[in-house]
Parts: C-alpha cells; structure tokens; sequence
C-alpha cells in the first residue's frame, strides 16, 4: 500500500453532479431481528441514524426483515425510528443473500434515501457489500464513528485500517445511497420512549422469482481451530509463579481458550511445572509481539519483559503495585489473579 | 471443478511501525506480501484440488507490477495458473471498480465453479470484494468461512453466524470468504519456489484485454483523511474483583483488542 496518493486525493477538487444526488432523501436503517429481538447492534444503528437525521432535518426510516418480526417494529420506532418498513413472511425465515438484496434494492428504488445504514454484523457484513454493488454505490464498512460533512451534506465515516491502528475517513459523493456498515459496540444505544410515535408499514412482498440458493442445515454447529503458533498469536495469556498451584495455573489456562489465546508462561511457571520449556516467554526463551500480552501472576522481571517489550498492550494482573511488570503495562490491575480472572471469565459471559 | 482465487498483496505489516503518539505511520522495511485472508482462500482452494482429481486452481490480483511476486508464491504454493490485472488505469481502483476488474477476469477465463477470497484483507479490512464479486457475477455466496466441502454441485461450509457457527450448503458457482485463522497456509515447495519463476508465465491482463472502458472505472468512495486512535495511556486498575474485571474487559473491548462475542461478527 502506498500512502503518498491519500495525500494527492485529498488535494482533488470535490464535486457534486446533482443529478446523481438529487430526489434522494431522509436515512434508513436495515434493522435486523434475531431470536425474536432487536440486538443492541440494531439499536445503536437506530440512535446514530436519529442523531444524523435531526442534524440534517429528515426522518428515519427502518426496514424490518424476517418471520414474525412484525411485533418489533413498534420498539424501533420507541428508539427513534419515524416509520418502519415490514417484511414479514415465512419466506424470510432464513436469511438469502439474494432474497434479501432484491427486497432491499426494491425499497431503495422506490423510496430513494439518502443514506443507508447497517449493522456490521455477520448479516450485515454478508449483505451490505452485495447490495452496494446492485445499487452501484459505494459502501464505507465496519465504521467506528460517524460524522457528517454538511457543506456537501456528505456522510463520512471513519473505519479502521492496518488492524485498527490507523483510521481512514471515506465519503462516497457521487452515488446514493451513501452506505456505511456500524462497528457493533461503538455507538451509543439511545434510551426507549414507549410514547414515541411513528408508522408501520407492511411491505408486499415481490421475490420476482428470486429465490436462495442458501440451505441452513445446523445452527449450533461448532469448528475445531488449528493451534495457532507463537510467533503469530495476537493475543497471548501468560502465567507466572504467582498463581500458586496448579489449580490457579488452570484459571490462566482456561482464559487463553475463551481468549482464543497462546498460553506461555515465566521461568517461574516452568519451574513449577505449568509450562514446557518452549512456552518461556523472555531472553531465555521466547520473543513475541501480540497485539495483547496478559500477565498473570509475574514479577516481569527485566529478564522476562525483553520477550514481551514489543507486545502493543500488555495488562498485568497482580497484588503487589511495586512488581516491574505493573510499571510498564498499559493496564495495571492491582488485585489478586485468583479472584480477578475468574471475574474475567464471568464478564466475558463463560 | 474450477476455483478462482483473488489475492492481494499488501506492505508486510511487520515492516510498518504506527506511532500514534505522533500520529505518523513509518515504513521502516518496504515488503510486499500475500494477504493473510488471501493465503487462507489459497490454502483452502489446494485442500479441495487435493481432495479430487479433476480440479483447476487459478490465483488473480489486480495490482501494480510488482504483484507478480505475490501470484508467483501462489504457483509455488501449487496452483495451476495465476493472472496479474495490471494497467494504468487500474490504479485507482476501489472496491467497486476493483469488483469490475475482477469480475471481468473471471468472464475471461470462462467462469468458475468456486471463487475463494479472504474475509476481509489484511490492509484495509473493507470486506467487501467477495460479496460485491458475487453480485457481480450473480453467483452465490457464503461468507466467514470455518471448514469447506464440495460434494455433487454443492459446497458445504461452517461459517461464523454471530456468536457461534451455523452449517451452510450452498449451490455452486458461489464466491466463498474464508476466515484466516481456520486455514492456515502451507509453505511454498522448495522446487516449486524456483519454478514459479523459470518456468510459469504470469500474463498481464489490461483494459483491453478484460473489454473494460477506462472511462467505466470510476471510483465512488473518496479518502477523506487519515487518523489515530488515542495512544494506550498507562491505566491502573483497583477494587473490587467484578468491577475490576468488568472495566478491563470493556477497554480491552473499545481498544479491539479482544472480540468478546465475535466482535464485528457477532449481533
Ligand atoms: C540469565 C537469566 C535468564 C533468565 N531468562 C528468563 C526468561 O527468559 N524468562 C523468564 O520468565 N525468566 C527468566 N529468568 C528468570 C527471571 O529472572 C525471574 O526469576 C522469573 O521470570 C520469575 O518468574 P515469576 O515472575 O513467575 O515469579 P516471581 O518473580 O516469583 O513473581 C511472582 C509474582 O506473582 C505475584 N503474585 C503473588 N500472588 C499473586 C496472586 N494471587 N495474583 C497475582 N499475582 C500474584 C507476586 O506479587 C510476584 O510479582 C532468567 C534469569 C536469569 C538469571
Ligand atoms: N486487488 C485485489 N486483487 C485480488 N483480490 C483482491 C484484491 N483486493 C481484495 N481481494 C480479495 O478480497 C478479499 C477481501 O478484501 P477486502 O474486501 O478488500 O477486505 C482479500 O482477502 C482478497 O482475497
């Protein structure tokens, strides 16, 4: 990738042909419903599409696919939606790629809006980029924040690159709708007001034919992952002595596999037992760089640390404020590993 | 069965230090290499031309020159044929005329039963390109790809939906993403290494080549600047046990550091 040209393109003059833009109004959320509710994904979808649409002075509008959805269209509207548009059939019990996109580019033909925004859910993310492509417009994806250029009343959103330690802005000026897929977590979930009113639309539904090619044969299926080697995990969970047996060794064990995690270990924990040779993390042992070391339970001493000082984050956790590791980790946690991991675990829903 | 595999090549991140204490991006090392999600749709593509006797892998990029290098690992990696889709007037390419490019190569080389392509490439993480290809070409698709089989027209796959897996078969021809961690790609043969650059011929396919108008290949998004997330300031942690865990978990979350849930998978 060469960087120089994002320089050159910012340069260019911007403009608009209005043909391209005009009769194009008010902003859309595809609203998704799972399980007979609406994700907190959805919601934070709903309250960026208000704050956008309050700036600019349109409504929002939602479209609701599925089987028996019908009943949710009443809360989006209590989360800021004006007017929600309905597709509720048996048909649309399972989601097709191509069912989905030809309901929605229908709408779209119809009701043109100006802006289009999805969740970045695995729905989101498997139909946004196809429905771009059949609308012919452009899609800024996995956006963390919104913001709005009002001189060209452009949307520009901001999404991570270079695994997340760059961000690049996009617009997409010449095409409507101007689409964006939302980083679930990221945006503020608004607060419900029950008495908020708006419309409900049932849409008729017209497949044209269109039918999927998808069969959902298993919901809870389950994959085994090869083991990841060292030198290329991105998250790695280490064990020192300061577990204590091996029964707090077996905490640390039990957060690398929720983390998806290499499980390394000090000096201290191969005396012990925990780790073979080959897991020591240190000049003795092993260089990494992960994105994320947790240490549990070490001293970090100097020897151990020239392993792990190119790591990007490193949290420690333990008692003891004056041990070295506390003094370079970018998140300190002053506590006793045998009660914050299991705590841990428990935030992490396992 | 023929499989068409997109790759990219991107700067080895490993060469690229983000200081974002100073907001500036330094390349300290300028290497080209295959994208992860690529090398994971290759690797995927060999395993199923292993499994059978009839099949055809074809490894495309579209790039500048110097790409060559990434679809020469591809040979050596064992595939059949490999594309490079270079022109002057390729390189503004975004997605959506990327998308163009790459379908108009597959036309070309008279369509494909399966079309492998990483989840989201290593760089920009847009996501986009297997999709939109999909579209596209009007075939079918599956995305965030766990496990693959192809059996009588037919590929069944373990992709990720929300926060846990789901069973798909789809039709083919289908343009299938898959996620790099479930395939991790083999080394490139020793003689096959020196091969793929005596013996293979990479073609270039330009404009003319792929009946595409310079003047079609327009890109839709504009760059709008570059910016930093905030620097990781030192952080302490004290309390109680719970609440503790409770704040780590959130800011390792916002840092996107861990993906409790799947993260951008999940719902
Ligand atoms: C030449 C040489 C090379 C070396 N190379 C390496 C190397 O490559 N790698 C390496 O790791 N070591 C290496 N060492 C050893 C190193 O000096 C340390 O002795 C070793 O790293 C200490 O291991 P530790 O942190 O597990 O144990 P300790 O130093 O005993 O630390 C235990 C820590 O756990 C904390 N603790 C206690 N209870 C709890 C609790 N309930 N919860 C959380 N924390 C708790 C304590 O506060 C303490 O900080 C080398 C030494 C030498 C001399
Ligand atoms: N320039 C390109 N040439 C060939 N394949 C590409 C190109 N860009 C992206 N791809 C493929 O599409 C996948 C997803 O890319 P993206 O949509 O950019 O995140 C990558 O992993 C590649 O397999």
């Amino acid at each position: 990738m060469d960087f120089s040209f994002f320089g050159e393109l910012l340069e260019e003059e911007r403009e608009i042909t209005p043909e391209v833009t005009e009769g194009y109004r008010n902003l859309w959320v595809a609203a998704e419903a799972a399980d007979g509710t609406l994700p907190p994904s959805t919601l934070e979808a709903i309250g960026q599409a208000r704050e956008i649409a309050n700036q600019i002075g349109v409504y929002v509008w939602a479209s609701l696919l599925g089987d028996g959805v019908e009943p949710l269209a009443q809360q989006l509207i209590a989360y800021g939606a004006d007017r929600v548009l309905v597709a509720d059939s048996p048909s649309l019990a399972e989601y097709q790629p191509e069912v989905y996109v030809k309901i929605l580019a229908d709408l779209v033909g119809q009701h043109r809006p100006e802006m289009l925004l999805m969740p970045a859910t695995s729905l989101g993310n498997d139909l946004a980029p196809r429905l771009a492509q059949r609308l012919n417009t452009g899609l800024i994806s996995h956006c963390l924040k919104l913001t709005l250029d009002m001189s060209e009343r452009l949307l520009l959103g901001t999404c991570p690159a270079l695994g997340g330690e760059v961000y690049h802005t996009f617009a997409c000026p010449q095409a409507r709708p101007q689409m964006a897929t939302l980083e679930p977590g990221y945006f503020r979930i608004p607060s419900a007001d029950p008495y908020r009113s708006g419309e409900v639309k049932r849409v008729d539904l017209d497949l044209g034919g269109v039918t999927g090619r998808l069969s959902w044969l298993e919901r809870e299926a389950s994959v085994e992952l090869p083991p990841v080697p060292l030198s290329r995990a991105k998250i790695v969970v280490s064990a020192g002595r300061g577990m204590g047996d091996a029964e707090g060794f077996a905490l640390v064990q039990r957060l690398a596999e929720v983390l998806g995690a290499a499980l390394v270990g000090s000096r201290g924990a191969f005396d012990e037992g925990w780790i073979p040779e080959d897991r020591i993390v240190g000049v003795g042992g092993q260089f990494i760089a992960p994105d994320l070391y947790i240490a549990c339970g070490l001293s970090g001493d100097i020897y151990h640390y020239f392993g792990v000082q190119s790591a990007r984050c490193i949290v420690a956790i333990n008692p003891d404020e004056n041990a070295p590791i506390m003094k370079v980790a970018h998140m300190a946690v002053v506590g006793d590993a045998r009660q914050v991991i299991p705590a841990m675990l428990n935030a992490l829903g396992r | 069965m023929r499989m068409v595999i997109p790759i990219k090549q991107i700067l080895d991140p490993a060469g690229i230090t983000v200081r974002r204490d100073k907001e500036r991006i330094f390349i300290n090392r300028e290497e080209y290499i295959i994208d992860p999600g690529s090398k994971a749709a290759l690797e995927a593509a060999l395993r199923l031309k292993e499994e059978r006797d009839q099949a055809e892998t074809i490894a495309i990029s579209l790039g500048p020159a110097r790409t060559d290098d990434a679809l020469r690992e591809a040979l050596a990696m064992g595939c059949d044929a490999a594309y490079l889709l270079s022109d002057p007037a390729f390189e503004e390419a975004d997605l959506s005329v990327a998308t163009l490019i790459l379908a108009a190569a597959v036309r070309k080389l008279g369509g494909a039963d399966l079309i492998l392509v990483g989840r989201q490439s290593g760089d920009t993480g847009a996501g986009q390109i297997g999709p939109r290809l999909a579209e596209a070409l009007g075939y079918a698709q599956v995305t965030d790809v766990y496990a693959l089989a192809v059996e009588n027209g037919a590929a069944r796959t373990t992709r990720r939906w929300g926060k846990g897996y789901a069973t798909v078969q789809v039709q083919l021809p289908a343009v299938v993403t898959v996620a790099p961690e479930a395939f991790p790609p083999r080394y490139p043969h020793g003689a096959r290494i020196m091969n793929a650059y005596r013996e293979w011929n990479v073609p270039v396919w330009g404009c003319a080549d792929l009946n595409l108008e310079p003047s079609s290949l327009t890109p839709l998004l504009t760059f709008r600047g570059e910016s930093f997330p905030p620097p990781l300031e030192p952080e302490r942690f004290r309390g109680n046990p719970t609440t503790v865990a409770q704040e780590v978990i959130t800011a390792l979350t916002l840092h996107k550091l861990i993906n409790p849930g799947g993260g951008s998978h999940g719902l």
